[in-house]
């Protein structure tokens, strides 16, 4: 900028420096150049006719490439996905305007479709996909599924609605529903770093709802809470899409709300998984096909203000979100305040985030996935902390239930910190003695890994657990020196 | 450019007083909750109104000050003083609207017409939507 631009405060006490337009040049549409503008979107101006198109062009370039079971970088003419599709439908603004434009632009003019039973026998997938398959939508965590009802009954009738809680994750019902490995309960000891695991009876706790509320009520913070919700959310989501024989589950997540992910997600410890924010591909623990699920989020070039938009001039109806109570202490609602407030004043840093996010990679090679959030473990977490901290850990009596082994190990590192780390303003209010149960994925990663540990019996099993001072004095007994 | 009119007597003039101008006010996304969960509202302003957004409108007021014509800055302090039930916070922040909170002048982003400069006209829509539902 010259110096004419704005004077010498210095000397001259009126001057000021001009006001920085919000969009570039003229404001008549960039794309028609001949409709005035209604939406300035990162500095370009856009008419209400063109907007539509905007949004939908940038829905096909996040999705299209996705579809075909081969990733293609250029645009393909013919699409053809290897299974069904499955859309997060939570009945906030992103999902909802999701949901909206995956209907208007592949579900539009298809009155052959009708609402159809998953268990008619029909063929799923295959050249119309997805213009012409069922779609599922999963409900909100917060009692609002009625309204999640009718909004699919009065607006979307040819689309499926499959209802889940939260507290299916610890639902036996819900995972044998969805297919998941026998597995017997799990629960953990988090005032523990090791995080030892036990098996627990069905009959100690068999409701859904009280185990919900023990695993989060054993989280140390408000950040850990955020955390777990949104991994038993996503992992509730593909569990759905692996049973409905979907290849591709899409999330309403914007532009803004990837930014503020990828930036929360790196300060919670989760950069190792810092690809799988935006797009991933799930590979199914038992899974008989042998192609993965693709996670997607086709809105991750569109903003909260376009969202906002499309969502009010179309007249869509947003259920919206239940605030959790003490979320706002959290890393995650920091964050969020920090990218909007960052958005209205510098929106293509917001685009910045995501796009530098887009070229990291991490160094070394995940050696498996996490049991708990399913996504890649860096190598090496354990040990890189146990050099970092300074730890001291009240002795305490081994308990007399049967003894799995330490979790830490097969945790990733933002799981890991999410169970075990302690701040001044800690909520957790739980004491070794009261469990605290795994969801049934983990439960089953766990036993699995007992499972294959007792088969090998050439190799040496390292199992780290719990022992008390007579068994381990009786273990070393005969080297100790009188 | 806004222009200024330095009033130095003490009587207000009778003509500025009876000039106002009527705006419909409309909040979504959530931020209704805010305002009575009403979404819709009419309104009626004064159309020359204080610089520094006072809104206690009289002529002591007007007379020892600068005025300007009714913009959306002030709008946003009207609405503020007498239509928030609570939370001013969430609706306000730094003389202009919170970030993450859309404003839409006759329709067309307000970002277009110059956000809260924009000098109000009788019988303008001004919608105010909160973009902050999560998803």
């Amino acid at each position: 900028m010259s110096a004419d631009a704005c004077g010498n405060p210095a000397v001259e006490t009126e001057a000021t420096m001009d006001r920085r337009l919000k969009y570039d040049r003229s404001k008549a549409c960039i794309k028609c150049k001949i409709n005035a503008g209604r939406i300035v979107v990162r500095h370009a101006v856009y008419c209400k006719d063109c907007f539509p198109t905007l949004l939908s062009t940038k829905v096909k370039r996040s999705l299209e490439p996705h579809i075909n079971p081969r990733t293609e970088l250029s645009r393909r003419k013919s699409l053809k996905a290897s299974g069904n599709l499955l859309i997060g439908f939570s009945g906030g603004l992103g999902s909802t305007v999701l949901l909206d434009l995956i209907s208007k632009i592949y579900l539009s003019n298809r009155n052959e479709l009708r609402p159809q039973d998953p268990t008619d026998g029909k063929a799923r997938g295959g050249k119309d996909h997805p213009r012409n398959e069922p779609v599922w939508q999963k409900a909100s965590m917060t009692d609002r599924g009625d309204e999640i009802k009718s909004l699919m009954q009065d607006k979307y009738q040819n689309l499926e609605l499959i209802a889940l809680r939260l507290e299916d994750a610890f639902d036996r019902k819900w995972w044998d529903q969805v297919g998941g490995r026998a597995s017997t309960d799990v629960a953990i000891d988090v005032t523990n770093e090791d995080l030892y695991s036990r098996s627990i009876s069905t009959s100690d706790m068999s409701d859904p709802i009280q185990k919900l509320r023990s695993y989060l009520s054993a989280l140390p913070t408000h950040t850990a809470i955020d955390n777990a919700i949104r991994t038993l959310t996503r992992l509730l989501l593909l569990h759905t899409a692996r049973r409905t024989q979907s290849s591709h589950l899409l999330l309403g997540t914007s532009l803004t709300s990837l930014s503020i992910r990828l930036i929360s997600s790196i300060s919670e410890g989760g950069g190792f998984a810092i690809r799988e924010e935006a797009q991933e591909e799930w590979h199914p623990g038992n899974s008989s096909s042998s192609l993965p699920i693709r996670l997607i989020r086709p809105m991750q070039e569109i903003t909260m203000k376009e969202c906002s938009l499309w969502a009010w001039w179309n007249d869509l109806y947003v259920i919206g979100k239940e605030k959790r109570p003490g979320g706002k202490q959290g890393i995650a609602a920091l964050t969020k305040d920090f990218i909007v407030g960052l958005e209205r004043d510098y929106p293509s840093t917001v685009s910045t985030i995501a796009r530098t996010c887009a070229k990291l990679a991490p160094k070394a090679e995940a050696v498996g996935s996490c049991i708990l959030c399913e996504r890649p473990l860096q190598p090496g977490v354990q040990e890189w902390k146990s050099r970092i901290s300074i730890r001291a850990t009240a002795p305490s009596s081994p308990s007399s239930a049967p003894v799995l082994r330490s979790l830490a190990p097969l945790l990733c590192y933002s799981c890991h910190t999410s169970l075990t780390s302690r701040s001044s303003k800690s909520i957790s209010t739980k004491s070794e003695n009261s469990p605290t149960p795994l969801p049934f994925w983990a439960s089953a990663h766990l036993n699995a890994l007992n499972t294959v540990n007792a088969k090998d019996e050439g190799g040496d099993v390292w199992i780290t657990r719990r022992v008390g001072h007579n068994e381990m004095k009786g273990a070393i007994g005969e080297f100790l020196l009188e | 450019m806004s222009f200024r009119i330095m009033w130095s007597n003490q009587t207000f003039p009778p003509t500025l007083i009876m000039s106002s101008i009527t705006l419909r006010v409309e909040f979504g996304g959530g931020l209704e909750l805010l305002f009575s969960n009403i979404k819709q509202h009419k309104l009626t302003l004064p159309s020359i109104v204080p610089s520094n957004n006072g809104t206690k409108l009289n002529g002591e007021v007007l007379s020892g000050g600068e005025t300007k014509p009714a913009d959306v800055e002030y709008l946003m302090h009207h609405l503020r003083d007498n239509l928030l039930q609570e939370r001013p916070e969430l609706f306000m922040e730094d003389n202009t609207v919170r970030p993450g909170i859309l404003v839409l002048i006759n329709d067309t982003d307000w970002e277009l017409e110059g956000e809260g400069e924009y000098a109000l006209k009788d019988n303008d829509e001004v919608v105010f939507i909160s973009t902050l539902h999560g998803g």
